[in-house]
């Protein structure tokens, strides 16, 4: 039996061990706490931080940015951005008159299995002409910003590395969903005439076998690492210095009371993107018609499904300017012109048309 | 406030007609202070950038941001208008302090630009907090005793300006947008803004001329840059980065496309509209993606410093630009203006003037230094 004495003996040292000051990590709040200090309460904001910082657990860094209060007691720091799995953080208390109080937290970084894949390269054929201008990356999801250039690979057919084929660009080039990478390969040396085509050739050469290698290094926006590895083979014919000529496409017009697709037939692939996005259809009256668009195979054929059957009439499918095939020429304009007219398709975005009528 | 105790007082009177002097002149001194200090036309408010890339400073501490995810150019006032006498920022391991300030680590942040505000010396860097699309933009501010703060985008005076995308006129809404323009450089100059971008689906030069304050109707001048006379071909080719500089007398745009030939354009021929040829003066060789253009003098001369991703640091001599003949065929290798690569200045992720003498150099390995300019 313990005497009275040894009793409120171990009282007072209970009480003092449960009241001792704390600094803990509230995980379900996301927020650092320095409790059984009732210096918080009488204590000026201002002073808040200099009682309690939060740092990465890394040396001779600056504090987490975040807010201070106080709240029930305690002194509360909120981080102004999320806590990371993965990274350590250490909270320092430094209550006037005593040792700092050092807590290290860290957040563990649940174990992810890799799913992301490059899901498609387009262009989507298997031989591109000798000035190819570029590639889109298709992810099935979205990917890290800023290390794209480290985990493409372009070969020729004896596996050696072709130097610099790209313009490598710092911002990069995404669409809004982090999911599609634009890979242009560098203009300088497809451009005619300049230093670089001159110092170190076409990046392609026409005849060769070509590997455009992904590495599954690449990760995406978890920071996960992709699935596979990737590889696009491909073969070289000659340069197109055509620009598109729209007297080869022809058209499948639907019936009218049907919502079969109109398909518009080109003779060479082109590019997918803009495909996607920079034509329309309008009715006699102008009015744009609602639908959906799909790409044909080998992007020589666009495929449009209207919201509500057709009505019998005359329409025009509107051509956008930026409609390019696979070297960047454009319609009725090469990629490379060698005559210096007026443009004015700020304008006049549409400024060719393919006329169909529905009976 | 007005003293309108309307009386036949005449001394009341004379008080009154002073204070109306007093006011009307101080009207006036605003109406004028209209076209004096630019943060006039800002309004108190949350800057909702989407993203944060190329930076640049105008006067009165207005900072010019690029958001190329929003699409949108912000103009915010930073409030940093004390003038400093500073000679040097110097802050070791930038990356990773920038990165624990924002609770990561240093591989879940990119540093994208940085501008040195030319009054206080204050050093602005643009962040990404975050690998992905969602990423968060931050802007950094660095004094130069190397004290880190982040500026608030919460409740700030700014203004911004939507930049046109096309596909929105050409689709009329259909489907997904998945165009995007990255803005590659941005630039004040006579209350105008200039914008140059690279699209993620055509190959193209779009150089917006946008008027400053900005006004929702208009969203500038679009101008395309041609790169012309090699060969006799032309493409239309987008401006990595560029710099208005005066070529003897005259207001030009010095652009540098994604292939590293350097172009002059005079600002006059910026018309709404207009297609422009880019005057070939340079070209600084192959496989190389020049980064940024800085303008300075040193004895008596002046000189551009360009920051390349694989050719260094080159500086040239900017007096009698006018000189260089176009370069109008193909050159065996480096052409027109003469350059020479500056061999202490290696591995310049980013740079800006510091002042008349330095620039800032934001290295690849993260640190951040002041150097003498070359």
């Amino acid at each position: 039996m313990l005497s009275v004495v040894a009793r409120g003996a171990l009282a007072a040292c209970l009480l003092l061990f449960v009241q001792a000051p704390v600094v803990r990590f509230d995980s379900a709040r996301n927020l650092f706490l320095l409790e059984n200090w009732p210096g918080a309460a009488q204590m000026p904001a201002e002073r808040y931080r200099d009682v309690l910082q939060v740092f990465v657990d890394a040396p001779d860094v600056p504090a987490m940015l975040g807010q201070y209060r106080v709240d029930a007691g305690a002194l509360v720091f909120s981080p102004q951005y999320p806590i990371q799995p993965g990274v350590k953080y250490r909270a320092v208390a430094r209550i006037p008159g005593t040792s700092p109080i050092t807590v290290l937290v860290d957040i563990p970084k649940p174990a992810v299995k890799s799913t992301t894949v490059v899901e498609r390269i387009y262009p989507s054929v298997n031989v591109l002409p000798e000035n190819q201008l570029k590639f889109y990356i298709h992810f099935s999801a979205p990917m890290a910003r800023g290390f794209g250039y480290d985990h493409i690979v372009l070969r020729d057919q004896n596996g050696a590395i072709v130097k610099v084929p790209f313009l490598e660009l710092t911002e990069e080039l995404w669409d809004p969903t982090g999911q599609r990478f634009t890979l242009f390969l560098d203009p300088g040396r497809i451009k005619r005439g300049l230093v670089s085509q001159q110092q170190l050739g076409m990046a392609l050469i026409e005849g060769g076998r070509y590997t455009l290698s992904i590495d599954k290094g690449w990760k995406d926006a978890q920071g996960n690492p992709l699935a596979a590895d990737f590889e696009k083979i491909f073969t070289v014919g000659p340069a197109d210095r055509q620009p598109i000529d729209l007297r080869a496409w022809t058209v499948r017009d639907p019936a009218s009371g049907t919502r079969n697709p109109l398909t518009l037939v080109f003779p060479e692939p082109l590019d997918h993107a803009i495909l996607e996005r920079d034509l329309d259809v309008v009715d006699a009256s102008g009015a744009v018609i609602e639908g959906g668009v799909a790409i044909g195979p080998e992007e020589k054929s666009w495929i449009f499904t209207p919201d509500k059957a057709w009505k019998s009439g005359l329409y025009t499918v509107r051509l956008g300017t930026a409609i390019a095939d696979l070297a960047g020429n454009m319609i009725n304009r090469p990629f490379e012109i060698d005559v210096f007219d007026k443009v004015d398709e700020e304008l006049l975005h549409f400024k060719y048309v393919f006329p169909f009528a529905v009976q | 406030m007005v003293d309108g105790s309307l009386t036949a007082d005449g001394g009341k009177m004379t008080k009154f007609r002073l204070t109306m002097c007093a006011l009307l002149a101080l009207t006036l001194f605003a109406t004028s202070g209209a076209a004096a200090d630019l943060t006039d036309s800002l309004k108190l408010g949350k800057a909702d950038l989407k993203s944060v890339g190329v930076l640049a400073f105008g006067p009165d501490g207005v900072l010019f941001a690029g958001d190329s995810m929003g699409g949108q150019i912000f103009a915010i006032d930073t409030q940093d208008r004390t003038p400093s006498t500073a000679s040097a920022v110097e802050v070791m391991g930038l990356t990773g302090k920038i990165a624990a300030m924002l609770g990561t680590m240093p591989d879940q942040i990119t540093l994208n630009d940085i501008a040195v505000n030319p009054a206080s010396k204050k050093t602005y860097v643009s962040v990404s907090r975050g690998i992905g699309v969602n990423a968060t933009p931050v802007i950094v501010r660095i004094d130069t005793t190397g004290k880190l703060e982040a500026l608030s985008l919460d409740n700030v005076k700014y203004s911004s300006v939507a930049l046109p995308n096309p596909v929105n006129a050409s689709t009329g809404g259909r489907g997904g947008n998945s165009r995007l323009q990255a803005i590659t450089d941005i630039a004040f100059l006579d209350n105008r803004v200039f914008v140059a971008g690279l699209s993620n689906e055509e190959f193209s030069s779009t150089l917006r001329s946008i008027a400053f304050p900005f006004n929702s109707a208009d969203k500038g001048t679009n101008v395309e840059i041609w790169h012309g006379s090699h060969n006799q071909f032309e493409t239309n080719s987008p401006i990595r980065t560029f710099l208005p500089y005066k070529v003897n007398g005259e207001q030009t745009i010095l652009a540098s496309y994604t292939c590293t030939p350097l172009v002059k354009v005079p600002v006059s021929s910026l018309k709404s509209g207009a297609k422009v040829m880019g005057t070939t003066i340079a070209e600084f060789g192959a496989g190389n993606t020049p980064l940024d253009m800085i303008a300075y003098s040193k004895g008596g001369k002046n000189y551009i410093l360009m920051s390349n991703t694989s050719r260094g640091v080159m500086k040239f001599s900017a007096d009698g630009l006018e000189t260089f003949s176009p370069i109008t065929k193909q050159v065996p290798d480096k052409a027109g203006v003469p350059y020479e690569t500056i061999a202490t200045l290696t591995n310049v992720a980013q740079m800006d003037q510091f002042d008349a003498q330095r620039v800032v150099i934001l290295e690849k390995s993260g640190d951040l230094r002041t150097v003498a300019l070359p």
